[in-house]
């Protein structure tokens, strides 16, 4: 009794550790399986790459920290998913405060058919929250956040749809920022982007990561390089190598991981 | 002769014929228009809109005729946009994908085509005789009502369909519940394409003349209908009872009425056009 | 600043770092061999730890630079200067260490009028003042300055084969100097070592500028303006 006991305190301190937590995840689509076995800790204030060849579970992985896959037909999950301590998959957790708490950007740039304003508000719209001071100053310092303030404070009410990829891609994150989420979850972000606007949101990621906990999964291994503080390889389904990511560029433990990230396979 | 002359010259051949068969089919409806145009124009004046249809050909207006049809399309549209719409979002919002959701689907696609005369009869049953309204304004309007219902779900339907999935998405990934993305992302998106379903097929019901005979639309109404229960007309009715006498007035005070309810449809038509555009626009 | 802006700053800074070290380890052991003084002659050599300690570092922090930013142009030609330039610097740290050694090892200090005969200390300060030039070059990245040292060299060149001359004259009068002329003899090809130690540096400061090799050239005096 006594020895459960400590080991229960060893691994809740270890959990306070870590703002995200996968343990023996395995992910389902029907008959089909996306997922093996997957456990994984991700530390807070940390940027954390997801990279590997496509199809190989990266975005299903991603997507079980807001549950989005809740909205796929055949979807099915064992196995648990911790954010803060808390198991997320359990029937009490409100899934739509959880996911104000992790954002997430996705691979095109979506904003609504609404005025730049409407966009960046929305999130707090929907939560009930109408003061206009309020609204307006947390649109401000979202916007400031991703560096679009200075682009947009004349034509906040100009649709968002007239705005280039970049900036599209940037009010997006600027929409999520101003939910004020702890875990930003990014899905390919600036693959559908040029290389210059690429350059300005990696940018604003690391500057974000002293806020957020980022996760993010990217095609572009120079990218994950670039940004990333850990990186995890995954391949069909299964995680081959998860480390700091200097470790993994300049020497990772296993020759599949060498082989993926000197371009000799996928 | 080379494959490269022989195409071009099918080619040619194509286009001419194309545009043959478009002429004739231009022409045709040049001609009745024009025949149309010829008989009644002069008759056209506001009296003729103001006055209440009488047995004198020269003393006829279409009146009762113009304001049974605006009753009806008015309560035609309060009763079929809710439910239409209504069932439009839950079919394709909330209903799970089943073997039981498709065979609904194909089902409503087929009422859209179902001939009106047996929403006449239908009408007459249900609304005429069981829930006894008789052959009033109400249960015309509510016979209208079914007929056009398919069509609206199946526009809302489309209209919601062409909702990119991504802004779903991105309003799910903030936090909004199923309902408040539909209220906030989907509906001001769809909404062009709702309008104008409503609007066509309110410009199909406006012609429609076989089932309001069936359900007992009068051909003569010399009163204007006061209350939802009263006996009413609508134009096409008017059309085909003045079509019927033997005096010539009538027959140009049918062409007359012909006019404007082309004009009516014309009206309709454009608007709906004029909002499927910029909805188009507003998705790209 | 972007993330790699940041990263080529530190680098920038370590091999500054470097450049200090090793230039105070030279100071030391000049002050050490002309005072004889054992006691700082031991501060240098326990500070080749701290040398050897800072080399490793930068060469694993430019590895790093390179595979985690992929650097190209002139990032790359920095980089790979950078490892160049940190390894002639531990050299030049290791020869001083040397030197301190040797005093050590003697008992007496030496005969002050050897050394000028030898023109031992301009032979020294020269080096020094071609370690501070470079050391500027570096930290403005000025081509203009890095080429100064090349002139400087020169005399330390002069002064090594004069001495070879000087000391066989020397020896042949009082053969009991041998020993501290030897000494002397090895210090002087180290300082001269240092010195082409350092026109490396320069080398190095010129491709990473201008991206023209000038390894294996005979070094013209006058030289195209090139990228500032």
């Amino acid at each position: 009794m006594g020895k459960e006991k400590n080991e229960n305190v060893i691994e809740s301190s270890l959990k306070r550790k870590y703002k995200l937590q996968a343990k023996d995840v395995n992910v389902f689509y029907g008959d089909f399986q996306a997922i093996k076995e997957i456990s994984m800790d991700i530390k807070a204030n940390s940027v954390t790459a997801f990279i590997g060849p496509s199809g190989c579970g990266k975005s299903t992985f991603l997507r079980l920290f807001n549950r989005m896959n809740d909205y796929v037909d055949d979807f099915r999950m064992e196995g648990k998913i911790f954010i803060d301590n808390q198991n997320i998959n359990k029937k009490k957790v409100n899934v739509e405060l959880l996911r104000k708490q992790v954002g997430m950007v996705f691979q095109k740039p979506n904003p609504f058919p609404k005025s730049i304003f409407e966009n960046v508000a929305y999130g707090l719209k929907i939560q009930g929250l109408k003061d206009k001071t309020f609204l307006q100053e947390r649109v401000e310092s979202s916007l400031k956040q991703v560096a679009l303030w200075d682009e947009v404070k004349d034509n906040l009410n100009k649709s968002a749809l007239a705005l280039s990829g970049g900036q599209q891609q940037r009010l997006c994150i600027a929409r999520t920022l101003a939910v004020e989420p702890s875990i930003i979850l990014m899905d390919e972000p600036t693959s559908a982007l040029d290389p210059l606007s690429t350059a300005k949101i990696e940018e604003l990621i690391h500057e974000l990561k002293y806020k957020y906990t980022i996760v993010i999964v990217t095609h572009n291994m120079q990218q994950a390089g670039r940004i990333s503080d850990y990186t995890a390889f995954f391949y069909l389904g299964e995680i081959i190598e998860f480390d700091k990511t200097n470790k993994i560029f300049t020497n990772p433990e296993k020759k599949q991981t060498e082989n993926y990230i000197t371009g000799r396979f996928g | 002769m080379n494959n490269i002359r022989k195409n071009k010259i099918k080619d040619q051949a194509f286009k001419a014929l194309g545009m043959l068969f478009t002429l004739f089919g231009v022409s045709i409806l040049v001609v009745l228009i024009y025949n149309i145009l010829h008989i009644g124009f002069t008759r056209i004046s506001w009296d003729f809109i103001t006055s209440l249809p009488s047995r004198k050909p020269e003393e006829a207006g279409i009146y009762t005729a113009i304001i049974g049809t605006l009753d009806l399309m008015l309560l035609t549209v309060i009763f079929a946009i809710p439910i239409g719409v209504g069932a439009g979002i839950y079919l394709e919002e909330y209903s799970k994908k089943s073997k039981l959701s498709s065979l609904l689907e194909i089902n409503i696609s087929n009422l859209a085509g179902v001939p009106s005369i047996i929403y006449g009869l239908l009408g007459l049953g249900i609304f005429v005789r069981y829930f006894n309204f008789g052959g009033s304004i109400l249960a015309g309007s509510l016979t209208l009502s079914l007929l056009i219902l398919p069509i609206i779900i199946v526009a809302t339907r489309e209209a919601i369909k062409a909702v990119p999935p991504s802004l779903k998405e991105a309003s799910f990934a903030l936090g909004a519940s199923k309902w408040q993305t539909i209220s906030n992302v989907v509906l001001p998106s769809s909404f062009g394409g709702i309008i104008t379903g409503i609007i066509l097929s309110l410009s199909r019901a406006i012609g429609e003349t076989a089932p309001l005979i069936v359900v007992g639309a009068m051909a003569y109404v010399p009163f204007v209908p006061h209350s939802l229960f009263d006996a009413f007309s609508v134009l096409p009715m008017q059309i085909f009872n003045w079509t019927t006498r033997p005096q010539q007035g009538f027959a140009v005070a049918a062409s007359a009425a012909i006019l404007i309810l082309l004009l009516i449809t014309f009206i309709m038509n454009g608007i709906a056009v004029y909002f499927r555009n910029r909805w188009q626009k507003k998705l790209k | 600043m972007t993330n790699l802006d940041q990263y080529r700053e530190s680098l920038k800074q370590s091999g500054l770092e470097m450049f200090e070290l090793c230039e105070k380890q030279m100071l030391k052991s000049k002050e050490a061999f002309l005072t004889h003084d054992s006691d700082l002659a031991e501060e240098v050599i326990h500070t080749e730890n701290r040398v050897n300690a800072l080399d490793l570092k930068i060469d694993r922090d430019c590895e790093r630079f390179i595979a985690l930013h992929t650097p190209v142009a002139g990032d790359l030609r920095f980089v790979l200067a950078l490892r160049k330039i940190n390894f002639d610097l531990e050299r030049v740290g290791d020869h001083a260490f040397g030197i301190s050694k040797y005093i050590i090892e003697i008992n007496t200090p030496i005969d002050p009028k050897l050394l000028e005969n030898l023109r031992f200390v301009e032979m020294y300060d020269s080096a020094l003042s071609m370690l501070d030039d470079i050391k500027e070059a570096y930290i403005v990245d000025d081509t203009k300055k890095a080429r100064k040292v090349y002139k400087k060299d020169k005399v330390l060149n002069k002064i090594n084969i004069n001495a070879f001359k000087v000391i066989s004259v020397e020896v042949k009068k009082d053969p009991n100097l041998i020993d501290q002329y030897l000494l002397l003899f090895s210090v002087i090809k180290k300082i001269e070592r240092i010195g082409d130690l350092i026109t490396n540096i320069a080398e190095e400061i010129i491709f990473y500028r201008e991206a023209e090799i000038l390894k294996h050239q005979k070094k013209k005096k006058v030289r195209k303006p090139g990228k500032e």
